[in-house]
């Protein structure tokens, strides 16, 4: 061995003495440097991977944005398939979960995970909990709320938000009666809007169990909650042309035309760029509830992270979670505009008493926080429901464009094709 | 030996995907349970796919309709630049042809646009004359992707047909005017005779190219509303919703296999016939 090599060797010596002793506090007792490798869509993990590798100078995060949820899963998919290329943790919509997590595609992180549940909200827990196991840790929640626009409620002459749906419909009529360009909200076969509906309402269509599931629209609560929605597009009083996140949806937002958003809490980061015309006009309210008494809330989106069972890098993959979901990593990403399910966020002053001129200085936040915390636990979804969603939307397009049929002869359809198509892929439907 | 070079060239693009796809489709994928051998049973389902059989006959009527009006209008144009009687030929050619080299994707965001209903110029039109034509209703559709589709490949039909009518020999026109021919026995004797050929070839690339039919349904579905778009549009979409939303990937390559054999057998009439009447 030469001087100069000597040199080198004692420096990495050291280097690695100190890359212990950095990740020593963790418990982390490898001495090698870790790669991990992080898909995600949103924006704020970067945000958070500078603070977590300066406790963990020897983890490398490298986040890349593999495309869209769908696309996400598609290449998941393809690279659990292929065994090579998968990465360490990967996000995930609350209803994909079950997809990839009862086939074993998920690692089970119950044990490591233990004690978190109390930390985030009950349904975001309920959301990663399956059969007993828990397969992701939730990164950010869509309670589901109202944006109405209080300039086209006061134009209307509705001076207070609707608190029950029997007062929305009567908002609706008088919204309606503005003009023919003016509606309440639009519709264009949106899923997850029917489904928080029932959601609230106390239905639970769907039920799973391992491999079994078994899927019910007749309940009574799922029964109230259509009935109703039909009876507003039966009168005319939903716009059904415009589909969301088009074009004409942002300028209807814009212009006022469109007075409310049944939807998650998420849309307050994208709302103010969508209509900005709009600025100072619209509100956060809860949803208006079915019946008189205390607050039920339902959800619409959200997303969890979790680590699939081929990762190589297990460990050091938890230790990015954990400081991700639940640990430092959280405020970072709440500061970068990150709605969490977390309950030390949701309800602490700082958060709550934010406000945001866009929504005319309304303490916007206290709401969502109310409502994530009031969302009904004990849905699920089942892990086809990829499939289902597209194969609702070609159900659902020739009563949507042409009015023949009914949302109860469409969630029939959607029962039949599910139970087929679930069956053919080895769940026991029914 | 001389076609040893092709024989491997042929097996490696061609017989072996082909060998795969047929492979995959006797497989089934299930969520529970992984790769199961299921033999011809896709094949079986498939003919009984209501789903299939749609997309199959909506793309069949596309083509019977669409694919004439674009080859009457391309050899029309290109009669037209042949005649020598128009000024700017050179310029007309290259912006009849420019619409095909504008990626699908944006043409078909492009007259999604236009043709929207509320603020594009159906919207304008329909604001100014009081009129209700809505491009994507789920009777107009197709109508408004034939309308993109001959835009887009007009130009390059015309194109073919314009170079078999260069290569129409002067003395043939020169001994026509000896005779005394008119305008439209020129045409009827000469031009339509020498176009005969290509009109097989355009013919075959037309079909193969509607029976393909991805990008604008494709695109369009998430563009506008109530289109009447469904994931089983065309046979192309359907296959590639199969595979990667359902993960049904044996049954998509037994559709895609059943496709190509549809399109082969027609494109193959096709071509009897043309060759029949070219040689007669």
């Amino acid at each position: 061995m030469n001087g100069r090599m000597r040199v080198a060797a004692a420096s990495l010596l050291a280097l690695s003495l100190t890359l212990t002793a950095c990740s020593g506090t963790s418990g982390q007792a490898s001495t090698d440097d870790v790669k991990l490798t992080v898909w995600s869509w949103d924006g704020t993990v970067e945000a958070a991977v500078e603070g977590f590798q300066e406790e963990h100078p020897n983890i490398t995060v490298d986040v890349v944005n593999a495309g869209s949820s769908y696309d996400e899963y598609k290449a998941l998919d393809n690279a659990i398939q292929a065994g090579s290329g998968v990465p360490d943790i990967v996000m995930f919509e609350y209803f994909s979960i079950p997809y990839f997590a009862i086939p074993g595609k998920l690692t089970d992180l119950s044990e490591q995970a233990a004690g978190f549940k109390d930390d985030y909200v009950p349904a975001a827990w309920n959301n990663v909990s399956i059969d007993g196991g828990v397969y992701a840790l939730p990164s950010d929640y869509g309670p589901a709320a109202m944006f109405y626009n209080q300039a086209t409620f006061e134009k209307a002459g509705v001076t207070e938000a609707p608190t029950t749906w029997d007062e929305f419909y009567e908002a609706a009529k008088k919204i309606h009666a503005l003009g023919d360009e003016y509606y309440i909200t639009n519709d264009s076969a949106d899923i997850f809007m029917l489904l928080s509906l029932i959601w609230q309402a106390g239905g639970r269509p769907f039920d799973v169990d391992g491999t079994n599931v078994s899927i019910d629209f007749e309940g009574a609560e799922t029964t109230q909650a259509v009935e109703y929605w039909q009876k507003l597009l039966d009168e005319g009083l939903i716009n059904t042309e415009i589909a969301g996140w088009s074009d004409e949806w942002n300028r209807a937002l814009n212009d006022g035309t469109l007075a409310t958003q049944i939807t998650g809490g998420w849309l307050t980061s994208t709302l103010p760029e969508r209509a900005p015309d709009a600025a100072g006009d619209f509100r956060v309210a809860p949803l208006p509830q079915w019946e008189e008494g205390p607050q039920v809330g339902a959800e619409n989106g959200g997303s969890a992270m979790g680590i699939p069972e081929a990762s190589q890098n297990k460990e050091a993959a938890f230790l990015f979670l954990e400081y991700f979901t639940h640990g430092d990593g959280v405020q970072t990403r709440v500061d970068e505009g990150a709605f969490v399910p977390n309950t030390k966020i949701l309800e602490s002053d700082e958060f709550r008493n934010q406000t945001n001129e866009y929504f005319g200085d309304q303490t916007y936040n206290a709401v969502l926080a109310q409502a994530s915390e009031n969302v009904a636990t004990g849905w699920q979804y089942p892990p086809f429901f990829e499939w289902a969603r597209t194969a609702y939307g070609d159900i659902s397009a020739d009563y949507y464009s042409t009015g023949n049929g009914s949302l109860a002869e469409i969630l029939d359809e959607w029962k039949t094709q599910m139970t087929d198509y679930g069956n053919e892929q080895g769940f026991t439907v029914k | 030996m001389f076609i040893a070079p092709f024989a491997v060239l042929f097996a490696l693009v061609f017989i072996i995907p082909i060998g795969f796809a047929a492979y995959l489709s006797l497989f089934q994928d299930k969520l529970i349970g992984g790769q199961v051998f299921v033999g011809l049973s896709n094949y079986i389902q498939l003919f009984g796919d209501a789903k299939f059989w749609n997309g199959v006959i909506r793309v069949m009527v596309f083509t019977a309709i669409q694919v004439p009006v674009m080859l009457i209008v391309a050899m029309s144009l290109a009669m037209a630049l042949d005649s020598k009687r128009l000024h700017g030929t050179k310029f007309m050619r290259i912006s009849v042809f420019l619409p095909y080299a504008v990626p699908a994707i944006v043409s078909t965001l492009m007259w999604g646009f236009m043709m929207g209903t509320k603020y594009g110029l159906i919207g304008n039109l329909n604001e100014a004359v009081g009129t209700s034509i809505d491009p994507f209703r789920p009777d107009t559709t197709m109508i408004s992707i034939g309308i993109m589709i001959t835009w887009a490949f007009t130009g390059y039909n015309m194109l073919i047909f314009y170079s078999a009518l260069k290569a129409v020999p002067h003395e043939l026109y020169e001994a026509a005017a000896i005779d005394g021919a008119t305008e439209f026995q020129v045409v009827k004797m000469i031009k339509l005779p020498a176009l005969r050929g290509s009109l097989v070839v355009t013919i075959i690339f037309s079909i193969i190219g509607t029976f393909q039919m991805f990008n604008e349904p494709q695109i369009l579905s998430s563009m506008v509303s109530n289109s009447g778009i469904t994931t089983y549009y065309t046979p192309n979409l359907y296959a590639y919703n199969l595979a990667f939303t359902g993960s049904q990937q044996g049954y998509a390559a037994a559709l895609a296999l059943v496709m190509a054999a549809i399109t082969i057998a027609i494109a193959y009439v096709v071509q009897i016939r043309g060759m029949k009447d070219a040689l007669e």
